[in-house]
C-alpha cells in the first residue's frame, strides 16, 4: 500500500475545513461526529485504483461537523471540502494545537522584488547561488524569479535597511515557493 | 462517437477544443489548476475538475490526476491541446492503457518524431530532403569535427532531445566545433538529460515554412496547405501566414504532397505538422514534426474551410477523413497575430495583472476577422503559465486585403490592464518588409522601430 496521504488545510476564523489532496474517488468517510486528531485515519482515496489513506495533518484537530457524501464513492478534484471541524479544546487531544504554527518573520530581509516562483538554484544540477555563512555585497545574485516561463535573477539591494556586506542567515522563501512583491526571501545579518 | 471528452489543458486552447466537442454534440470537461479556477475560460466546460495547485508539475502536467479526472468524469477521449502533455509518448501510452482515447497520433511515432536525429533519419528515408549533416547523434569531438569539414562551415551542433535553443552551438572552424562540442553536451545533458548531439549545416536567414496535414486511421492523407511562420523573435513565432509569400504554386503542390507522403510512410495518424527551412537558394528542408494541434492551426483553417480540432476528434474515432486532396480548395489569404501579455517597448517584458478592458473591433477592414481567446474583460492574466492573450486572424482575397483587415482591427483594439504586443504587431504590419513579403527568420521586419 502506497504511503498515506495528508489532508490539507483550509481556514476560516474558528472553522477549520479538510479537503481533498488531490483528484480521485473518496471513500470509508468519517462519520458526523467524530473527533479527529493529528495523524488519524480519515477516509481513502482511490486514484487510478490505487487506495491511499487520508489522514489528519499536524496541528489539526475537531470535531467533524459535515454530513458524509451522498455516495459511497464520491469523485473529488483537488481542494474538494472533505470535513468541516468544529473547533475543540486544544487539551482534549494531547499533542495538538489548534492555531498554525507563528511563522518567523526576519528581522533583516530582503524582499522579493515582484511577485512570481523562486529558486535557489540557476539550473536543478546547480548549487544554490547562496549558502548560509556566505557573504555577499550589493549585485550579488540570491536566487531567481519566474514570471511567464521568463527567469531573472533577484539580486543583493541593500537599499536603506540592509547592511552593504551580509552574511547570509538563512534563504526564508522555498526553492520553487510561490511569493508575492515585498516577500522576505533572504535573512541576513550584517558581516 | 464519444459523449464525453476531457480537455487536457487550459485558456485559448481548451475554448478551441471546447468549441469542436460542441459542433459534434460531444460534452467538454475541464480540468484547471486552483487559481485558473476563478477564470471565465471554465466556462465553455460543462464540468471541471481541480487538478492542484498552480504550478504546471502539480497540476497540467500531473499525469496521474488527468487520468484519475478523465475516468471519474466518464470521458472516452482527451485531447491534450499544445503544450503541456501534448508530446508526451509516455501520456499517450498511459491514456490507451487506462481505456482512454488520446486525441493524437501513436505514441511510438509521437516518440520518434521528439527525438531530432532518428525524426529527420525517418523523414530522409520517407522522402523528404533534409538539412545536410550527420547522420545520427555524434559519438565525441573527433567525429564532429569531421563531420563539419565534410559538410562545410558554418555549421550548428544541436541536442537530440533540445529545443528553445538550449544546447546550441554555431561554429565557423574546426577549432570552434572541437571547442564548443563538450559544452553544448554538457548543457543539452543538463537541460534534457540527454547529452546527445548532432550537427547540421547552418542555413542563415531561411523561412520557416510548415505544412499541416491530416491523416485517418485508412490510409488517406491530406494537407492544408502551408504556414509561413517566419516573423521569430528568440525562436517563438509572432505572425504566421498562409500561403506563404515566398512560394510558387506548383513549389506548394509539390511540398504539401511530399509532406501527405512523408506522413503517411511514417504510419502518422491524426493532425501533424511538418516544418521546413527554405534556405535563401530557394530549397526546402525538413526540420521537425510537431504531433499535436498547433497554436496557429486557424490560418490553414480560415484559408481551407476545414475545422482541424473537429477532424482531430473524427479521426481518433475511427472515422474515414471527410475530404479529400481534390476537395480541399485553398481560398485568399489568411494572416493571424499572437497578442501576448508582454511589453515590447521594455524587452518584451512579462506583463500579467487584471484585464480591465479587452476588445476588439467587427468589421473593421474589407476581410473577415476570427478572435481566438480565453479572456474577458475582468480576469486575471496569472503569472503562472504563458502570456498568449489572444491570436487574431484576418482573411481575405488578397494578401493586402488581409493585411489591411488585421490592422484597422488591431488599430481599434482596446485592452487596458496588462501590456501587451499589439504595437509590435502594427509595426510588423505596416513595415516595407512585411509587405514586400521578403522577410526571413532572422530579423523582425518594423521592428523595433526607427
Amino acid at each position: 500500500m502506497k504511503p498515506p496521504l495528508e489532508l490539507t488545510v483550509r481556514r476560516d476564523g474558528d472553522t477549520v475545513r479538510l479537503c481533498a489532496p488531490a483528484v480521485g474517488v473518496f471513500t470509508c468517510a468519517a462519520e458526523a461526529g467524530r473527533l479527529l486528531s493529528p495523524g488519524a485515519g480519515a477516509g481513502v482515496l482511490l486514484s487510478l485504483d490505487v487506495a491511499r489513506e487520508l489522514v489528519v495533518p499536524a496541528g489539526v484537530s475537531g470535531r467533524v461537523v459535515s454530513a458524509r457524501p451522498e455516495r459511497i464513492h464520491e469523485p473529488v478534484g483537488f481542494g474538494t471540502v472533505l470535513y468541516e471541524l468544529a473547533p475543540i479544546e486544544a487539551g482534549d487531544v494531547p499533542g495538538a494545537t489548534t492555531g498554525e504554527t507563528a511563522s518567523t518573520v526576519a528581522s533583516l530581509a530582503l524582499p522579493a522584488p515582484h511577485s512570481g516562483r523562486f529558486w535557489h538554484r540557476p539550473s536543478p544540477n546547480d548549487d544554490a547561488f547562496v549558502a548560509a555563512g556566505e557573504v555577499i555585497g550589493p549585485g550579488h545574485p540570491v536566487g531567481m524569479i519566474e514570471v511567464m516561463k521568463t527567469f531573472t535573477h533577484v539580486l543583493y539591494d541593500p537599499g536603506k535597511n540592509l547592511p552593504a556586506r551580509a552574511r547570509i542567515l538563512c534563504l526564508i522563501a522555498g526553492d520553487g515557493a510561490e511569493v508575492r512583491e515585498g516577500d522576505p526571501l533572504v535573512e541576513v545579518e550584517p558581516a | 462517437m464519444f459523449q464525453r471528452l476531457l480537455v487536457a489543458n487550459r485558456g485559448e486552447v481548451a475554448v478551441r477544443i471546447a468549441r469542436a466537442c460542441r459542433a459534434l454534440g460531444i460534452a467538454p470537461v475541464g480540468v484547471a489548476s486552483e487559481p485558473d479556477l476563478e477564470a471565465s475560460w471554465v466556462d465553455a466546460m460543462d464540468e471541471v475538475v481541480c487538478l492542484g495547485p498552480a504550478a504546471a508539475a502539480e497540476s497540467y502536467l500531473n499525469v496521474e490526476a488527468i487520468l484519475q479526472a478523465a475516468r471519474q468524469t466518464r470521458c472516452s477521449a482527451l485531447h491534450p491541446g499544445w503544450g503541456f502533455l501534448a508530446e508526451s509518448p509516455r501520456f499517450a501510452a498511459l491514456c490507451r492503457q487506462h481505456g482512454v482515447t488520446f486525441i493524437g497520433p501513436e505514441a511510438d511515432v509521437m516518440r520518434l518524431m521528439g527525438v531530432k536525429s532518428p525524426a529527420k533519419a525517418a523523414m530522409k528515408r520517407a522522402g523528404l530532403p533534409v538539412i545536410p549533416g550527420s547522420d545520427g547523434p555524434l559519438a565525441d569531438a573527433d567525429a564532429a569535427a569531421a563531420c563539419a569539414n565534410d559538410v562545410g562551415y558554418p555549421v550548428i551542433l544541436k541536442a537530440d532531445h533540445g529545443g528553445g535553443g538550449k544546447g546550441m552551438r554555431r561554429c565557423e572552424s574546426e577549432a570552434e566545433v572541437r571547442e564548443a562540442f563538450t559544452a553544448a553536451s554538457a548543457e543539452a545533458l543538463a537541460s534534457f538529460g540527454s547529452g546527445s548531439i548532432y550537427l547540421e549545416k547552418y542555413l542563415a536567414a531561411g523561412r520557416h515554412v510548415e505544412v499541416q496535414v491530416l491523416c485517418d486511421r485508412f490510409g488517406n492523407g491530406v494537407h492544408l496547405g502551408e504556414r509561413d511562420c517566419s516573423v521569430q523573435r528568440k525562436h517563438q513565432k509572432l505572425i504566421e501566414e498562409s500561403p506563404s509569400p515566398a512560394l510558387s504554386d506548383a513549389e506548394r503542390a509539390d511540398l504539401g504532397a511530399k509532406a501527405v507522403r512523408a506522413a503517411l510512410a511514417l504510419g502518422y495518424v491524426n493532425a501533424g505538422t511538418i516544418e521546413f527551412l527554405r534556405s535563401t537558394d530557394g530549397e526546402l528542408c525538413f526540420m521537425e514534426m510537431n504531433t499535436r494541434l498547433q497554436v496557429e492551426h486557424p490560418v490553414s483553417e480560415m484559408i481551407s474551410g476545414v475545422d482541424i480540432a473537429v477532424e482531430q476528434i473524427r479521426i481518433a474515432a475511427n472515422r474515414p477523413l471527410s475530404l479529400s486532396q481534390e476537395r480541399v480548395e485553398l481560398a485568399g489569404h489568411a494572416i493571424e497575430c499572437r497578442i501576448n501579455a508582454e511589453d515590447p517597448s521594455a524587452d518584451f517584458r512579462p506583463s500579467p495583472g487584471r484585464v480591465e478592458t479587452f476588445d476588439f473591433p467587427a468589421g473593421a477592414g474589407p476581410g473577415t476577422v476570427r478572435v481566438d481567446t480565453h479572456l474577458a474583460a475582468g480576469d486575471e492574466v496569472t503569472p503562472h503559465y504563458d502570456s498568449l492573450l489572444a491570436k487574431v486572424i484576418a482573411h481575405a482575397d488578397t494578401r493586402a486585403l488581409a493585411i489591411e483587415t488585421l490592422s484597422a482591427t488591431l488599430e481599434g483594439a482596446r485592452v487596458e490592464g496588462v501590456q501587451t504586443t499589439i504595437p509590435l504587431h502594427r509595426a510588423v504590419l505596416a513595415s516595407d518588409g512585411f509587405r514586400s513579403g521578403e522577410y526571413d527568420t532572422a530579423a523582425i521586419p518594423g521592428w523595433p522601430p526607427r
